[in-house]
């Protein structure tokens, strides 16, 4: 019996290494493809982006085309922009994923929330734009600051809600009950215990948040609209570097051009960085 | 050799310490996940300062029975125990539902709910998997004390140190209590787990197959530390290593599909068990 397996074996592991090769084969291309892609975008992002980079880009507000400016009322906006939304992004998001995933169980209000949420999660941003349009700049009578944050929020609100759920599930039964088993409530052992084993996650979800909302110009349109000149006052309208890059970018002047590449150059960094420090935040608390 | 539900349906064997001796006292204890029970009319005297091994095949109910003990079984809508659980002569099936102010006050702020929370302080409980929390070695066990009383820096110092020392602990962790719990090895962890358990001071620790993620080394070291605590605590283990049991225990449960079979002073299960189904069961026949 032991020849015929063996000639049959051959055979099978003769295509089994073949199918191996190739599968190999596809998903390094693939993976290639994906590095190409990225590779292609910073690298002509840089070549385009570098060149313009200079001290004036952060102490000078934007040019009118001829002159000489820099960027610094649109990264202090999209800075503004950005905090105000994640504060808002984070404590909303947080408090409804952790009510989702351990007071939700078996609840219909909860699944009609996740559900909703997942709807917001893919909801075009030029409509959450509008709809902050509707409720905080046509009632107050102007753009500004605060309608655009409120915006970049619901944004990212979803992002770090489905997270956050996500991630508490990960966390053992186990834990919960050996806080509960000491005698501490169920809202305690979440706050000093899961909380705390979740917190790279936590970070990490609001990393994706701010990811989502770093590059967003659609929903500024309506709400923040933008400003040419560098403003605190969070009542009105505030500049925004992804506004910027979109109305430079159609420009024809050169020098503008010019600064929509920097301004590029330096949102991708941002994301890219804010990614780096996550990881490296991650592997820090898993030590 | 399968057993059926004549076997189960032996008439129990009681040998159980006097009814002075007793700390906890089930009796006809009925445990229901939703619509399925999972104990019939169980008895288990817990006599002070004994061990208590709870013994049968998986699925016989002995992890559920511990649970119901300190009523860890509340977090999970859905299962419900009817019947009586006496801890000191007071049935805590049937509590009464004030919060008391004062143990409020105690806790600092910390929000604990009522007769579960002081239950569980005077109930501690171990489990399978070693569960320590996202915290330093010292918060670890702090984290407990803090819930039911407000100690000063020197007195906290002072009960973490003797709590893993009883757990036979501190020479291995002195030197690094403010290093995270969780870099510890699993052995240790679990003794860890037994420290913070017993830092509360409680009357009686249950402990739910505490060594069977352990190796031998460190499940010699467990039970060595058992044998010590059983001077100050009343132990109620579940154990699937019959030899944990014969070795450390003081009497002995042997449950089957729901119902306590046999209930001896270990000294005499382990050598002349009484039903055919303890005797199947300890000469490895089934199980």
């Amino acid at each position: 019996m032991s020849a015929p397996v063996k000639s049959a074996g051959f055979d099978r592991h003769m295509r089994r290494k073949l199918v191996n090769y190739i599968f190999v084969g596809l998903t390094t291309l693939a993976t290639l493809v994906a590095v190409a892609g990225l590779v292609m975008i910073l690298g002509s992002l840089m070549k385009n982006g570098l060149g313009g980079l200079g001290l004036h880009i952060f102490t000078m507000d934007q040019p009118a085309a001829g002159t000489e400016g820099g960027l610094k009322n649109a990264i202090l906006g999209s800075l503004v922009l950005c905090a105000m939304g994640m504060i808002g992004a984070v404590v909303v998001g947080i408090l409804a994923g952790t009510w989702l995933a351990e007071y939700g169980e078996g609840n219909k209000l909860a699944s009609a929330v996740r559900f909703l949420n997942d709807v917001l999660l893919s909801a075009p941003s030029i409509l959450v734009g509008l709809f902050i349009y509707e409720i905080l700049v046509a009632p107050f009578g102007g753009f500004s600051a605060i309608a655009g944050a409120a915006a970049l929020a619901c944004l990212a609100a979803p992002v770090v809600t489905r997270t956050t759920e996500d991630i508490l599930r990960l966390q053992a039964n186990h834990l919960r009950e050996a806080g509960m088993a000491l005698g501490a409530g169920k809202g305690y052992v979440i706050r000093a215990i899961i909380w705390r084993a979740s917190r790279t996650g936590l970070v990490t979800g609001a990393l994706l948040g701010f990811a989502r909302i770093s590059g967003e110009t659609a929903p500024l349109l309506f709400t923040a609209l933008g400003n040419a000149f560098t403003s605190w006052d969070l009542t009105q309208p505030i500049g925004a570097l992804p506004k910027v890059i979109y109305d430079f970018a159609n420009s024809p002047y050169d020098d503008l051009r010019q600064l929509a590449w920097v301004g590029a150059l330096l949102i991708s960094f941002t994301v890219l960085s804010a990614n780096i420090i996550g990881r490296a935040l991650a592997r820090g608390s898993n030590k | 050799m399968s057993f059926d539900e004549t076997q189960a349906d032996t008439p129990t064997v009681m040998v159980a310490p006097p009814q002075s001796e007793r700390v906890v006292d089930v009796r006809g204890l009925d445990f229901f996940y939703g619509k399925n029970q999972a104990l019939f009319n169980v008895d288990l005297p817990v006599a002070r300062n004994q061990i208590t091994a709870l013994i049968g095949p998986s699925g016989c109910g002995k992890s559920t029975l511990l649970r119901t003990l300190n009523k860890i079984y509340d977090l999970y809508p859905g299962q419900r125990a009817t019947g009586q659980i006496l801890f000191n002569g007071e049935n805590m099936l049937n509590p009464r539902d004030e919060v008391d102010a004062s143990q409020m006050a105690n806790a600092g702020g910390v929000p604990i709910k009522g007769d579960v929370a002081r239950l569980r302080a005077r109930i501690g409980m171990v489990f399978q998997r070693p569960t320590p929390f996202p915290m330093s070695i010292y918060d670890n066990i702090a984290f407990g004390v803090r819930l039911h009383q407000k100690a000063s820096k020197a007195e906290m110092d002072e009960i973490v140190e003797r709590s893993l020392t009883r757990a036979a602990l501190w020479n291995e962790v002195k030197d690094k209590l403010h290093t995270s719990g969780l870099g510890l090895s699993g052995g240790q962890q679990q003794r860890l787990c037994v420290a913070r358990g017993i830092a509360v001071e409680p009357e009686v620790l249950l402990l739910d197959e505490p060594a069977s993620a352990l190796d031998p080394m460190s499940t010699a070291k467990l039970e060595a530390t058992l044998m010590e605590l059983k001077d100050s605590f009343t132990i109620v283990i579940v154990t699937h290593n019959l030899q944990q049991a014969a070795r450390i225990s003081d009497y002995t449960g042997f449950m089957l599909l729901g119902k306590m079979v046999e209930f001896r002073p270990s000294s005499e299960a382990f050598i002349k068990p009484e039903t055919e189904a303890m005797r199947d069961y300890v000469t490895g026949r089934y199980g």
